[in-house]
């Protein structure tokens, strides 16, 4: 097998002016050197979304122009990974440098350097490459300048959110190969193989039906494998060598060269009567997509979608709140971003929930009693379902579940807010006096699937000893989705979970199943899974009814009185007939069939998982350090299929959260080299710096899904970094306008405080 | 990545281990734990031709009391053992303190105790320990051996004044007198990672409650450690005061060091942080020394 390895720019922004790969392609071991000379020319996004991209086409496997330190220059295939490296450093490139930009606000500026000139370019909706416009929003919702003359105060304030990295254990790894057929087999570690094969196709020119994709066994992702990042490459070298090619991205490829967090710049405007009604609540959001508008349009979305839904206002304006989410999504000389668990919402959560803490302040109020006036209510409409579908016609949808009260309540007991809010003696309750308590929360709302969009299907196949085949295009990517929805057919066909043999994400052999995004397997995969089992269930009935009918020791049976248990069919009277009978007689005895059924779901709805946030810390007010203590997330995500699995879900998420509260941060320097390109220097948090975790399950019953779920995935993500901060106010009064909440901006915080 | 390619001599006594060490002369370099030599290596800022391995001389590795009551540590023992041992928890308690802020235990267990003072690390603990306690450093080499004040030692970040056929060989730490208190203060951004700042201040009384001598040494806040003059001239002869240390601490950020900014924190932090650390070293050191130490 071959070793792929990639040629990354060492400059920001460049024209290819020449370029020489004889030496390189003349190193004994080198099997292959591909440039742009020797790639057709197809524009594409390598966003793993549905059809049609819900973004610009700005994209090629390789291009004559390389628009960040790290983008693609040329592949190369050779017999051992030394000799590829060798053979890049071989590779003689002149660059015609241009000019770059790295601060996003100055992307729009009148006579800033186009970063996509390209002729092929597609613009997407509002994407505007002239003015180095990936994507726009402009969202209204009731009539702001109304709400905003109806305030008694209006409080405006601006916040930062940085780019952050998803830290996955295993890296990128593609390998691709034909087979004896002549197709082109891919095996990567990704969360969309059908996007993979779909998006591929043509820019690898091969018909689809040519390209069968395969995700084995994965370890993690959290978004950054909703991309087509490297399959491409492999690709093209196979069919370059006509051998089986791998690529394996290092440590530091996955900090320069892959996607991470749209980092941005936040304005909030919120206009709120004294008595804490929310009158009107505008944002502006600023976010830095990088050199590619991969998820540049939705993700941004997400963030006025998910963070600006959550408070409505009260009274009147429950009915008509008046809300404006507008966003520019801008090109930067950066590394992409991307997907990243949470996708957008985390940054929406961030600003919307620092900002309230300090409306509450400004207004006197208690700050729960504050939010929870404001925030949604069963039966009230979710306020940007009528006003925006990432592009496509918006449809109603009406939030069902909301056991936010319930989190609030049990959230603030386990973490003894009563005894520790605004008490000074526990503040001062340290052993010293420059160390200080503070306890701060978060609300969060987030999404289930995309309506209207994300289908999964899945399959279920009977066989003579009453196991079962499930085959499902859903992508476990160490979530236990697997575990999961063979646990809902299980439960469906009365059988142990060990009676499955489940097969999931091969587009030859499972169905369809759009991936592992949106905070949507075990709602879509699991419906789409569920009711294939419900099919097969009745066909195990009528053919149970049939044999016991047969066999005339007792009354005639009709199916719909059958009742599957323990790998038996029982009828009402005592009688039963095994699996295994079953199995044997569908197949070999009489009026043979196979037993199988195929379903697919798609959702008319998302509805909302809730949560509450809370967060206990202890912090330094002479060196701005802080430490945190315990988080407590107390969510409500419907009923709990798998405890031990949905808890690892929000462990973890808490986890990932916290290093966006105090430590983890993707810089670049002035010629926008990136900073960190290891787990040295970016510090993500270990096992045993962790602080106590609790995971609150609040279940209700979402009456859309069978077994009345909603996600758990994503929403973890979303409240640590606010929280945290609001503890920080608590503590000392320092307030942060921008994350992580590291010592030095800590302490900067302090310094103003005490101007102030 | 790997290193380049080099040769390996592994010595089983101090002897042969300097014969080589003269042979090679500048082609050569002591391996110890290996725990920044190597890494160094990988990365390829470290090109060796030559390592000379101390781990086969059993000779170099020891905690032995002296006359005066002091330590002569040899220079391949361990950090963890140096951690562990009960005559230096007894004698010299901030030892044990500030190993704990050493990496992690596995690097402790490789590292040695002169190979870290030997790598004179701005950001690293022992060295500035070492200068902080005054240590007397042997020096060997084929045609005999010096002794070397741990302040003389180090002029530089990562230069120290061996020449490439010596091996440290030995660490003397003379005794504390009565009534001193010692300690160290840290921050760094994670458990484990290099200190942003820290601040070791070992401050001795006399019967009267005077301050009789006082060291104080920054870390990371400048190429080498710095030892400060300031702190003697303001305490020395001075009964201890809050305001005096806030003097100290004032004359250290504005006249003594220099810190840099970089990717653990910019300059004005870390002078903050010194700021603040200064004032809490002291005042324990010598809520210590007036305990008896
Ligand atoms: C993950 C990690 C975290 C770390 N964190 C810290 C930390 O927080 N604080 C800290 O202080 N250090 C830290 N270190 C470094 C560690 O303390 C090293 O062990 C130490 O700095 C060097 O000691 P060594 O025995 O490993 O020396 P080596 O790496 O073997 O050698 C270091 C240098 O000293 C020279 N040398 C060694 N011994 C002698 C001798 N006897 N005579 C002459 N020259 C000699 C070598 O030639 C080489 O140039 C860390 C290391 C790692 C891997």
């Amino acid at each position: 097998m071959l070793i792929a390895k990639v040629l990354h720019s060492p400059v920001a922004h460049a024209r290819i002016k020449n370029i020489d790969v004889s030496k390189a392609k003349s190193l004994p071991g080198v099997a292959a050197v591909l440039t742009y000379k020797d790639l057709p020319r197809v524009v594409y996004a390598t966003a793993g979304q549905s059809d049609p991209m819900p973004g610009p086409l700005d994209t090629f496997s390789l291009d004559n122009k390389v628009r960040f330190v790290g983008d693609r220059v040329a592949f190369v295939a050779a017999e051992t990974e030394e000799i590829a490296n060798q053979a890049l450093k071989l590779i003689n490139v002149e660059y015609e440098e241009l000019p770059f930009i790295i601060d996003p606000r100055s992307s729009m500026s009148d006579g800033a350097v186009k970063i996509h000139d390209e002729p092929e370019y597609v613009v997407h909706d509002l994407s505007d490459p002239n003015k180095n416009v990936a994507a726009a929003i402009r969202i209204d919702i009731g009539d702001l300048d109304n709400g905003f003359s109806e305030a008694d105060q209006i409080i405006e304030a601006e916040y930062k959110v940085p780019k952050v990295h998803q830290a996955h254990i295993e890296p990128h790894v593609s390998i691709s190969y034909w087979d004896e057929n002549d197709r082109l087999v891919i095996r990567t570690s990704t969360q969309v193989p059908f996007h993979v094969r779909r998006i591929l196709a043509p820019v690898l020119g091969l018909p689809m039906k040519r390209i069968r994709v395969i995700k084995p066994r994965i370890g993690g992702g959290f978004g950054s494998k909703q991309e087509v990042l490297i399959e491409d490459v492999v690709a093209h070298l196979t069919i370059a060598t006509k051998r089986p090619v791998r690529y394996e991205y290092t440590r530091e490829e996955e900090f320069i060269a892959a996607r991470s967090r749209h980092p941005m710049i936040i304005k909030l405007k919120t206009g709120v009567k004294n008595d804490g009604t929310i009158t009107a609540n505008e944002m502006y959001a600023l976010s830095d997509t990088g050199a590619y508008g991969c998820h540049a349009l939705t993700v941004t979305g997400n963030t006025g979608h998910k963070a600006m839904a959550l408070y409505t206002g009260d009274g009147k304006y429950r009915k008509a709140p008046n809300i404006r989410f507008y966003a520019d999504i801008v090109y930067t000389n950066t590394p992409p971003s991307g997907a990243y668990r949470g996708y957008g919402a985390p940054q929406g959560f961030w600003a919307v929930e620092r900002h309230m803490e300090t409306i509450a302040a400004k207004l006197g109020m208690d700050p729960i009693q504050f939010r929870l006036k404001n925030c949604l209510r069963a039966g009230e409409i979710h306020p940007f379902s009528i006003a925006w579908s990432e592009g496509r016609e918006p449809k109603p949808e009406y939030i069902q579940t909301i056991g936010i009260e319930q989190c609030v309540h049990q959230g603030k007991s386990a973490i003894g807010w009563d005894q520790k809010y605004g008490k000074q003696e526990w503040r001062d309750s340290t052993d010293k006096p420059y160390l200080k308590r503070g306890i701060g929360m978060a609300l969060m709302m987030h999404g289930t699937a995309i309506a209207y969009l994300d289908m999964g299907g899945a399959s279920i196949k009977m066989n003579e000893d009453g196991s079962f085949n499930l085959l499902v295009g859903a992508t476990d990517l160490g979530t236990g989705s697997d575990t999961v929805l063979t646990q809902m057919a299980a439960e469906v066909l009365g059988v142990p979970v060990d009676d499955f043999i489940v097969y999931s994400s091969d587009t030859d052999f499972t169905p369809f199943d759009k991936g592992a995004y949106a905070s949507s397997t075990t709602y879509i995969s699991g419906a789409a899974t569920t009711h294939a089992a419900a099919k097969v269930a009745e066909r195990i009935r009528v053919r149970a009814a049939m044999i016991l009918n047969d066999r005339t020791d007792g009354a005639p049976v009709k199916p719909d009185e059958i009742i599957l248990k323990d790998r038996r069919a029982h009828a009402s009277d005592g009688r039963a007939v095994t699996y295994s009978e079953i199995g044997h007689h569908s197949l070999h005895h009489k009026d043979q069939e196979q037993i199988m059924a195929v379903a697919s779901y798609v959702s008319p709805v998302s509805p909302p998982p809730f949560a509450a946030q809370f967060a206990e810390i202890v912090m330094d007010i002479e060196t701005g350090q802080v430490k945190v203590e315990k988080l407590v997330m107390a969510v409500d995500a419907g009923r709990i299929v798998n405890p031990v699995t949905a808890s690892g879900q929000i462990e973890g998420g808490m986890t990932q959260a916290l290093g966006y509260a105090v430590c983890e941060e993707m810089t670049y320097d002035d010629k926008g080299a990136p900073v960190e390109r290891d787990l040295v220097d970016y510090h993500i948090f270990r096992a045993d710096e962790m602080p106590e975790l609790e995971t609150i399950f609040v279940e209700t019953f979402e009456s859309s899904h069978p077994f009345g779920v909603k996600a758990v995935a994503e929403i973890p993500l979303d409240g640590v970094a606010p929280a945290v901060a609001n503890a920080i106010y608590n503590a000392s009064g320092a307030m942060l306008y921008e994350n992580p909440a590291t010592p030095d901006r800590v302490w900067k915080a302090l310094q103003k405080q005490k101007i102030n | 990545m790997k290193p380049i390619q080099f040769d390996y001599y592994a010595p089983t006594s101090v002897d042969e281990g300097l014969d080589k060490l003269t042979e090679l002369g500048y082609d050569g370099k002591v391996l110890a734990g290996g725990q920044s030599l190597i890494a160094a290596m990988n990365f390829r800022m470290a090109r060796p031709a030559a390592l000379v391995d101390l781990n086969r001389i059993p000779e170099l590795a020891y905690i032995k009391p002296t006359d005066d009551g002091g330590l002569a540590i040899g220079t391949m023992t361990r950090v963890r053992r140096v951690e562990q041992d009960a005559e230096v928890a007894k004698r010299f308690p901030l030892l044990r303190e500030v190993a704990q802020f050493i990496g992690h235990a596995q690097v402790r267990t490789r590292g040695t105790f002169g190979g870290a003072i030997a790598h004179a690390d701005p950001a690293g603990q022992l060295p500035a320990i070492s200068m902080a306690m005054n240590a007397n450093l042997l020096v060997c080499s084929k045609t005999g051996e010096r002794w070397v004040n741990a302040t003389d030692f180090i002029f530089g970040p990562f230069m120290t004044v061996l020449e490439p056929q010596e091996m440290l060989a030995e660490v003397v730490l003379p005794p504390n007198p009565p009534r001193t208190g010692s300690v160290y203060k840290q921050v760094s951004r994670q458990k484990g990672g290099y200190a942003q700042a820290a601040v070791i201040a070992i401050m001795t009384l006399d019967e009267a409650g005077a301050c009789q001598n006082v060291r104080l040494v920054m870390m990371s806040v400048g190429e080498t450690p710095i030892v400060s003059e300031k702190a003697v001239e303001i305490l020395v002869g001075q009964k201890p005061s809050e305001q005096a240390f806030k003097a100290v601490a004032e004359a250290v950020v504005t006249g003594e060091i220099d810190p840099a900014t970089d990717l653990h924190a910019t300059a004005d932090y870390r002078r903050q942080l010194v700021r603040v650390l200064v004032v809490r070293a002291l005042t324990e050191a010598c809520e210590r020394a007036s305990k008896g130490g």
